[in-house]
């Protein structure tokens, strides 16, 4: 599913990532474990298109992401990535339900499937009872699980989370693994950039990978 | 691109964010209504000056004694008939006439009413009057300013002139000329040419100046020639350098408003840049934010675009209505005496609305294209950029 094959990422005088090479398979939940300043939010900033390496390169599904033009990289992170951010970054003014519609904006599907996507998204994340509030009167909680609601609204293959529980309790921190478990069931391949211990216990992880000063350990 | 579901985003990002954008929206209207109305007041001045000039003499001759102007004898216009290419030669008795009370001038103007050849701005004016009833006693027609003038001084239904021979001749008021008859009516007082030339002291044998035509273009500099050659001491005005005079007032006036508008509105743009490109976090975030859930460089600056230039669109609108009421219904108070000036009147008149579409359609462009480039350009900016920072 994703291949990652020589990568390197500097940043001025900062080597990011060093000669990172990694093989993710379709459906595999794997957990990237490393102190702050790593290299796992780089790592999956560039496995979302979101940010282009230094050298190397990540193929997805058989295609290098890393040479696609804007056009064909927006259309990948349209509808093959999803992602879970821990500083939420909603739509503070908007209801759920919009932040989920933004999206969707850019797609070709009729109302009824919108509407459809968006109603199975909160059902996932359990968020379907705020659907009218605005993001910004939300608890922590529910603005991550309305987070996790955006990146699964355009059914994307792949799910990249990035500290997801970092701004989270305990209770709130559970309930977003347990959305995860259901992800998994519903063969996501989901890549988590932690380092909370929460995670690495779960049974349902495939694969932790340690990531220290920018390389695979 | 234009699909349902962007506009009901559009949309719902302009009703959810319509305080950020009502402080942008009111500017813009502010500043499109005042160059607006400017235009609205020149075209509306323009058009009445021209259709008064139209209907001017073709040729205006006065004697000049020592740089002064002196009255011209009646002897003249026979002289003048003999010039070939020339009509409809009258003497006209006019001047102007200081009001005390007010300390201001009114323009009186002596009329021969049996005259077919009046001119046609006065035939305008004195259409359909009774000539035996306004000849049966001294009677005056006055203009919009004058009439207003005699109110607040309670001279309701009659007003004394002192003549120069100290005598006191009162003239009642039989009419009012129509407020939006036209400007040049405004501060002027009508009544019958032998009245004026005992108010003005024009001693008989004289008028103020002579008018003449020459219908045919071709004929004019040949007339002119005449003129000077058989007078020496006459000022010959002619109808297109009046015309010049009005255009290059008008221009300049005009020219001031436009200088003053670009300034305000180069640095209106220059904060709005700024705003877009500096201070406004919330935007850079949201395009940042677009851009990572999938949205293309181009879709972001056409949601940016669209979203502005209903903003722009709305103030453009806004301020264009605005400009209407505040010309031809409020009559356009402060700006209107910034181009009449204050010279005689501060002038009571109406503005005939003249709407020259290309005028708003070179605001519409002047406007809104810099004012959607002042958001291209930041917009361009932040969504060419790695999206990178929502990830942190």
């Amino acid at each position: 599913m994703i291949e990652i094959k020589s990568l390197n990422k500097k940043f001025k005088n900062y080597q990011a990532l060093k000669d990172i090479n990694l093989h993710i398979d379709g459906g595999e939940f794997v957990i990237l474990n490393g102190i702050s300043g790593s290299g796992k939010t780089t790592l999956l900033s560039i496995i979302g298109a979101i940010m282009k390496p230094t050298s190397g390169a990540v193929e997805v599904s058989g295609e290098n992401i890393v040479s696609l033009s804007d056009f064909h990289a927006s259309n990948y992170r349209s509808t093959m990535v999803g992602f879970v951010t821990q500083s939420f970054h909603l739509f503070d003014e908007l209801s759920v339900e919009d932040n989920l519609f933004v999206p969707l904006v850019i797609t070709n599907l009729s109302d009824d499937e919108v509407a459809t996507r968006i109603e199975d998204a909160m059902s996932v994340a359990n968020i379907s009872h705020k659907a009218q509030q605005k993001t910004k009167n939300l608890s922590g909680g529910e603005k991550q699980r309305t987070v996790i609601a955006r990146a699964l609204v355009n059914k994307p293959q792949i799910i990249l989370c990035d500290e997801p529980t970092a701004n989270l309790d305990l209770d709130n921190s559970l309930k977003f693994i347990e959305i995860i478990k259901r992800l998994k069931e519903m063969k996501k391949t989901i890549v988590v950039a932690t380092h909370d211990p929460l995670f690495s216990k779960l049974s349902c992880v495939d694969r932790v990978i340690n990531i220290k000063e920018g390389s695979l350990e | 691109m234009l699909n349902k579901k962007y506009i009901k985003f559009l949309f719902l990002l302009l009703l959810t964010y319509k305080k950020k954008h009502l402080s942008v929206f009111v500017i813009s209207t502010v500043i499109v209504a005042v160059l607006t109305s400017t235009l609205f007041i020149s075209s509306a001045i323009q058009k009445d000056i021209y259709i008064t000039l139209d209907g001017q003499a073709d040729f205006t001759i006065q004697r000049y004694k020592a740089g002064k102007v002196l009255n011209t004898p009646e002897s003249w216009i026979d002289e003048f008939l003999d010039i070939d290419g020339v009509s409809q030669v009258q003497g006209r008795i006019y001047g102007m006439h200081f009001y005390e009370p007010a300390e201001t001038y009114f323009m009186i103007v002596g009329v021969d009413l049996f005259d077919q050849e009046v001119s046609a701005n006065l035939k305008k004016l004195i259409n359909g009057i009774d000539i035996d009833k306004f000849l049966a006693r001294d009677n005056m027609i006055i203009g919009s300013d004058v009439k207003k003038f005699f109110d607040e001084y309670q001279y309701k239904g009659s007003y004394s002139f002192r003549p120069p021979d100290r005598s006191i001749k009162k003239v009642y008021i039989y009419d009012t000329f129509p407020k939006d008859s036209n400007i040049v009516s405004s501060d002027m007082i009508i009544m019958d040419k032998d009245l004026a030339r005992k108010i003005l002291g024009v001693e008989d044998g004289y008028v103020t100046d002579i008018v003449l035509e020459v219908p045919n273009p071709k004929e004019r500099e040949m007339v002119r020639q005449k003129l000077i050659i058989s007078h020496f001491n006459a000022r010959i005005i002619q109808k297109k350098d009046i015309k010049r005079y009005y255009k290059n007032l008008f221009n300049y006036k005009g020219g001031v408003f436009l200088t003053l508008y670009i300034i305000v509105l180069i640095t209106f743009l220059l904060i709005l840049y700024q705003r877009y490109s500096l201070i406004s976090q919330n935007d850079s975030k949201e395009i940042a934010l677009l851009r990572s859930m999938g949205w293309r460089i181009d879709s972001v600056i056409y949601l940016k675009v669209a979203e502005n230039f209903f903003v722009a669109f709305g103030a453009y609108l806004s301020g264009v209505i605005i400009a209407y009421i505040y010309v031809f219904f409020l009559d356009a108070p402060l700006l209107k005496n910034i181009f009449l000036g204050y010279t005689n009147l501060a002038h009571d008149v109406s503005f005939t609305p003249n709407i020259n579409n290309t005028d708003l359609g070179i605001i519409f462009l002047v406007f809104i294209i810099p004012f959607l480039v002042a958001i291209i350009i930041p917009a361009w900016q932040k969504a060419t950029i790695e999206p990178t920072e929502i990830m942190r």
